[in-house]
């Protein structure tokens, strides 16, 4: 390997993929590597894994339980009723998540699926969505990271797990059947009806974060008029957890009748619409452009080049939203093959890079794992808002957090290190990315897991 | 205390804000504290819109019953302000700073941002811009820059608004083990050609190894710690070290916390759904604060600032919840706040009172507010606040919250 090719292996390994413990992973032909990995992503790996139907059926049992464990069956308790729980499931899902990146061979494609995760972000930090979100990354963002996409958005925006999460599933038209049902019901005992109309968080959010941005919004290309129509579109797709077919998505009695117009565009009424819109939105130049600041910042720069932007976004319209060109773009970009790092990891990217570098095995990458992500400020599949993780260095980069990798790098290392020569992985792993300060300071530390920390802890390592 | 209702306009003036305008200016030479230096201020963010009329209801509000329906309903008797108002029962501990005369409610404010998105409502609140993003530091940092005001966020990461030209420290709880000084020796020296890198750790060394702080504060203990005050939740646990940081004489004199969880897009009135949680640890954590700065004395030169990105809409939503808004509800708090009223120039709960005929319309500029505590507590120039802090806020409106 030449010292040019070590390099683009160096940066296709660390910044294009999730670290690795040698770059010989990434050939002579460090490019075509990452091409080769455009595609779905891997299956998961992980036991006990629910596919969606499974999931909602485990979410509907669960509330059966619950409510059983009102009038718990003799000779139980409440707590023996509702024992197990979603901790099972949700243990499964993050351990799945982890352990699929750490073990990867397509680390490109696993980072494209983190990326589509976070952009369609469906978090554990609101009761709804427990025991679904797993489920979600698996069925709605994996198989089609590198499909259209239109057809990410559609998978993403008609999943249960988004239709509880962003609340649709209790959204209703003012004058659908449902709300006129339960007016009359109300009337008949004289209390306030329970279901009354819209809720506009997802119409929102699928505009703001999803697809035309925010910046969209600011300079008027929509407006709470399009937010109120788009949620009335959304109307009627739900999750029937009480159904016995859940597979049925959207239901008449819940949706708004007549025809809704939004971004000057009328629909008709009917489930029909939704794909209409969402079309639309697709192949609309304010997501193009927002997709293509959002990839071009995960790859590139927090604040990225223009350029690289504006061609990333004329790739995805002219390819009808299509993805994998929009990647084949990126990877030739001579913008994102910078030597100098821009990127800095997040906890998560930092803990698997860790597992990878240091060949964890199965067993330890379950020790190493979510508890170590969530105690360096990230909570997986638990992001705080419908925005998602930030992927902005300022905002993983306060003292606390540092101070946090720090300590989480010292045991690691206090278990590894003595076992692990720091040196000579971080020729391997690295290559030329290595500095040469770092290098001195591996060399002169006062032993192995004291060098192993300072390896974890490198510029050159912390960031990508 | 009066409260003015003026029924050809439905407006309620209760409090300052009426009066403030005509006050004589040597009212405000008295508002300076003792000794510079001295004056500690808290700012804590509401992160996610709270939903202003539910936690200070208006129930005196002729229009109020019939605008939120099923939100106007309170399991426990809502605790009675001044005027129409009225705090959520749970934060009766705030309602006992009102009736000390500690607490101030200001109602109808917001920002001049009104389109209603979290993350653009949060970056206007946070950077004191006018629109989202024309300005990406934060106006607390600005505001300390020139005088090298110290301050802390008790998070992971830098909050915005205290993201600038100075030096920030964090602190948040943590489970794991301290490293030692000498491996943060050499990873200062690794950090040679990383500024960013260095100066986080350095900051970080000096809270947790540095000279100065007491023991029980360097260290990894601070897991067990919190364990210990379980009655205040975990903002009440931020808050209560906030309260040991800010006691310190040398150490910051600012602090921001932030508390999630504001979003009530769906059953809001759940008396033990996570509005209500949140009212009561934001309830718990204040009262923890006031318990930790009060030995010292300090709690006496405090000003703490409570404020959201936005309100949410009057009307309940199809799913017993509200939707964003603009106009809501704020807290001005401390030893050193003229409290016991609800500052609020009333616009009414009417459909045609309303911001584009569904939000509480703004009548008092949240900046106002904000300015107001910097010139008044912080001393900050005005000349600045009009310029550096908040750019193209000239003219707005003082309001008199502090104790003469």
């Amino acid at each position: 390997m030449n010292s040019a090719s070590s390099l683009q292996a160096a940066i296709a390994a660390h910044r294009f993929g999730l670290g690795e413990a040698s770059l010989a992973v990434a050939g002579s032909d460090p490019r075509g590597w990452l091409d080769a990995q455009i595609g779905p992503a891997d299956a998961p790996r992980g036991d006990g894994l629910l596919n969606t139907a499974q999931a909602l059926d485990h979410v509907a049992a669960e509330r059966e339980k619950r409510r059983e464990a009102k009038n718990p069956p003799p000779g139980m308790t409440a707590e023996q009723v509702l024992a197990g729980h979603y901790r099972e499931v949700i243990t499964a899902d993050i351990r799945s998540r982890m352990l699929t990146a750490a073990l990867t061979t397509r680390p490109f494609a696993e980072r494209l699926q983190w990326f589509w995760s976070n952009h369609f972000t469906v978090s554990l930090a609101k009761g709804s969505t427990r025991g679904l979100v797993g489920a979600f990354e698996r069925d709605a963002i994996r198989p089609n990271i590198a499909g259209s996409f239109e057809s990410l958005l559609v998978a993403s925006t008609t999943h249960p797990a988004m239709l509880r999460y962003l609340d649709n599933s209790q959204s209703a038209g003012p004058h659908s059947t449902i709300v006129a049902r339960a007016a009359r019901r109300a009337e008949r005992l004289g209390e306030g009806p329970r279901i009354t109309g819209l809720n506009e968080n997802l119409a929102r959010e699928v505009l703001e974060l999803h697809t035309l941005g925010a910046e969209a919004a600011r300079s008027g290309q929509y407006t709470q008029r399009d937010v109120t129509a788009f949620a009335a579109v959304l109307t009627g797709w739900r999750v029937a957890l009480l159904d016995d077919d859940r597979s049925r998505l959207f239901d008449p009695l819940w949706h708004e009748p007549g025809s809704k117009t939004v971004l000057g565009k009328t629909y008709p009424a009917g489930p029909e619409a939704l794909r209409q819109v969402l079309h639309d939105l697709a192949v609309h130049p304010a997501t193009a452009h927002f997709i293509a600041t959002k990839l071009a910042r995960h790859f590139v720069a927090d604040a990225p080049p223009p350029a690289l932007v504006d061609r990333l976004a004329s790739t995805y319209l002219k390819n009808s939203t299509q993805l994998a060109p929009v990647y084949r773009e990126l990877i030739r970009s001579p913008e994102a093959w910078n030597a100098q790092p821009a990127k800095l990891k997040t906890p998560e990217e930092f803990v698997i890079s860790s597992a990878r570098m240091l060949g964890l095995d199965r067993r330890s990458i379950d020790r190493a794992d979510a508890g170590g992500v969530f105690a360096l400020g990230q909570r997986v599949q638990a992001a705080p808002s419908p925005a998602g993780w930030s992927d902005r260095a300022d905002d993983w980069l306060g003292p606390d957090a540092v101070w946090k990798r720090v300590e989480w790098s010292t045991r690691v290392a206090s278990r590894l290190g003595s076992s692990i020569d720091a040196r000579v992985l971080a020729a391997q792993s690295l290559g030329p990315l290595l500095e040469p300060q770092t290098a001195t300071q591996l060399e002169r530390a006062a032993d192995g897991p004291q060098a192993l920390a300072l390896l974890l802890m490198a510029p050159e390592f912390q960031r990508r | 205390m009066t409260s003015m209702i003026d029924s050809s306009r439905r407006r309620v003036l209760v409090g300052a804000l009426g009066a403030a305008a005509l006050a004589p200016l040597s009212a405000l030479s008295f508002a300076a504290t003792s000794r510079p230096g001295d004056a500690r201020f808290v700012f804590v963010i509401l992160r996610g819109g709270l939903d202003g009329l539910y936690a200070v209801p208006a129930i005196g509000d002729p229009d109020f019953a019939a605008a939120r329906g099923p939100l106007a309903q309170y399991e426990q008797a809502p605790l009675t302000l001044s005027g129409p108002f009225a705090l959520h029962p749970n934060l009766a501990q705030m309602h006992a700073m009102y009736g000390g005369g500690e607490l101030a409610v200001l109602h109808a404010v917001g920002l001049p941002y009104r389109d209603r998105s979290h993350f653009d409502a949060q970056q206007v609140l946070e950077s004191g811009g006018v629109r989202p993003y024309e300005i990406g530091t934060g106006w607390l940092a600005r505001a300390l820059a020139p005088t090298s005001t110290k301050s802390i966020a008790l998070s992971t990461a830098v909050p915005l608004v205290l993201r600038g030209p100075g030096v920030v420290d964090t602190w948040a709880p943590s489970a794991l083990s301290d490293p030692g000084a000498d491996l943060v020796a050499r990873l200062a020296q690794m950090y040679a050609n990383d500024p960013a890198l260095a100066t986080a750790l350095e900051r970080a060394r000096a809270l947790h190894l540095g000279a100065g702080m007491p023991p029980e504060m360097a260290g990894a203990d601070t897991m067990g710690e919190a364990g210990k005050n379980k009655r205040y939740g975990n903002f009440g646990v931020l808050a209560q070290r906030a309260a040991e940081f800010l006691a310190q004489s040398g150490g910051p004199q600012v602090a921001v916390l932030e508390i999630g969880g504001w979003d009530s897009h769906a059953n809001e009135a759940n008396p033990n759904g996570a509005l209500a949680n949140g009212l009561r640890q934001l309830d718990g954590g204040l009262a923890a604060l006031r318990e930790g700065l009060l030995p010292s004395g300090t709690w006496n030169r405090t000003v703490v600032l409570v404020a959201t990105e936005f309100g949410r809409e009057v009307a309940v939503n199809g799913t017993l919840g509200t939707d964003h808004g603009t106009g809501g509800a704020a807290f001005v708090l401390g030893g050193a706040v003229q409290g016991g009223r609800v500052i609020a120039d009333w616009p009414g709960l009417a459909k045609r009172d309303r911001y584009e005929g569904r939000d509480l319309r703004i009548t008092t500029d949240l900046r106002a507010v904000i300015k107001s505590v910097l010139a008044d507590h912080l001393q900050v120039a005005t000349s600045a606040l009009d310029s550096a802090v908040f750019p193209g806020s000239a003219g707005s409106a003082k309001l008199l919250l502090l104790k003469a």
